[in-house]
């Protein structure tokens, strides 16, 4: 099947449509590459294709039996990023990972919560340790009348309220600090581990027709 | 009071389901370790060949992944072609990877039929 000028614009609004899905997970040169295969194959199902009962109709139908953009940039970014995740353990993949997995399933969106409260819960207790030299009177814990207020580094100190500890909190956020974030990570990991297998399929999506 | 089947439709279903998808990887390294092959080609030679019913957005995924781990060796060729194709094909790892998961096919299998197979006499 030959296509029209108005084919060929369908099929490059899908391949757009694709594109920009992909962006939103994965670096561009895998984008460059998924999109041209899959350029390429459609093109390669178009050729042996008869415009039967008519061109839009049998294009419609291929593309219906590849998928929607958005579910096929699905498939390829969650396989790619959780693998990435899986295999290099390190923080940025996982970070990409759970939102892929959060924007995609209501499942993956309590994970990725817990993982962002182990980030946060992580990565400032590491700042506050590294500002308390800077700042000693602003970071620590802010007590108000014998009673804990807040943790972490404080722009305003409120009338009444006092910076509990001295610098020897430094080590402890330190530990306490990295701990959470090691804690944080490997649950992280397992939970991608578990996740893909629990998919019970090479790819990580249950729903699609192998 | 009428009981439940212990086995389902549906279970059996996914039983099937799980069974073919297991078995995908295995598929795909296979169809590629003979002759260089593209997407498209995989996905017919699969339908062929077996009852695989594979879609482009499951195998795509796969041999992005298949690549990336070295496993098989990707190749875009446009020479002799209506447009560029990505050809696939198994590395010298991947094909270490591949006798080894048919080892485990091998004598996963035997296990099984010596389990069917015993089954079939106690019921004789």
């Amino acid at each position: 099947m030959k296509l029209s000028e108005t084919g060929e614009a369908r099929v490059r609004g899908y391949l757009f449509v694709l594109g920009q899905s992909l962006k939103s997970f994965l670096p561009r040169a895998v984008v460059m590459d998924a999109v041209q295969e899959l350029e390429s194959h459609i093109r390669e199902r178009i050729d042996g294709a008869e415009p039967e009962p008519d061109e839009r109709t049998a294009l419609e139908q291929l593309l219906q039996e590849i998928g929607m953009p958005q579910r096929v940039a699905q498939a390829y970014s969650a396989e790619i990023t959780i693998e990435e995740a899986i295999t290099t353990g390190r923080i940025v993949p996982t970070a990409r990972a759970f939102w892929n997995l959060a924007t995609t399933s209501l499942l993956g969106f309590f994970p990725a919560l817990g993982l962002l409260l182990g980030y946060l819960l992580g990565f400032g207790s590491l700042l506050t340790a590294f500002l308390k030299p800077i700042f000693p009177n602003n970071a620590g814990m802010m007590v108000v009348d014998g009673v804990p207020r807040g943790f972490g580094v404080f722009s305003d100190i409120p009338p009444g309220a006092e910076m509990a500890g001295g610098y020897w909190i430094i080590p402890i956020l330190i530990a306490v600090g990295l701990a959470v974030l090691i804690i944080t990570q490997r649950s992280a990991t397992r939970f991608l581990v578990w996740w893909r297998a629990r998919r019970g399929k090479p790819d990580g999506l249950a729903d699609w027709p192998v | 009071m009428k009981e439940k089947p212990v086995v389902t439709v549906d279970s059996l279903d996914k039983w099937r389901e799980q069974l073919r998808r297991g078995g995908l990887e295995l598929a795909i390294l296979l169809s590629v370790s003979t002759t260089p092959r593209y997407g498209l080609e995989i996905i017919r030679y699969l339908q062929e060949s077996t009852d695989l019913v594979v879609t482009e957005g499951t195998i795509y995924p796969i041999l992005g992944r298949l690549t990336r781990s070295g496993v098989v060796e990707a190749e875009w060729i446009s020479e002799g072609t209506p447009h560029p194709r990505k050809y696939y094909r198994l590395s010298l790892r991947g094909r270490k990877n591949l006798d080894e998961m048919l080892d485990h096919w091998n004598a996963y299998r035997s296990k099984i039929d010596h389990l069917v197979e015993t089954a079939g006499r106690m019921e004789q």
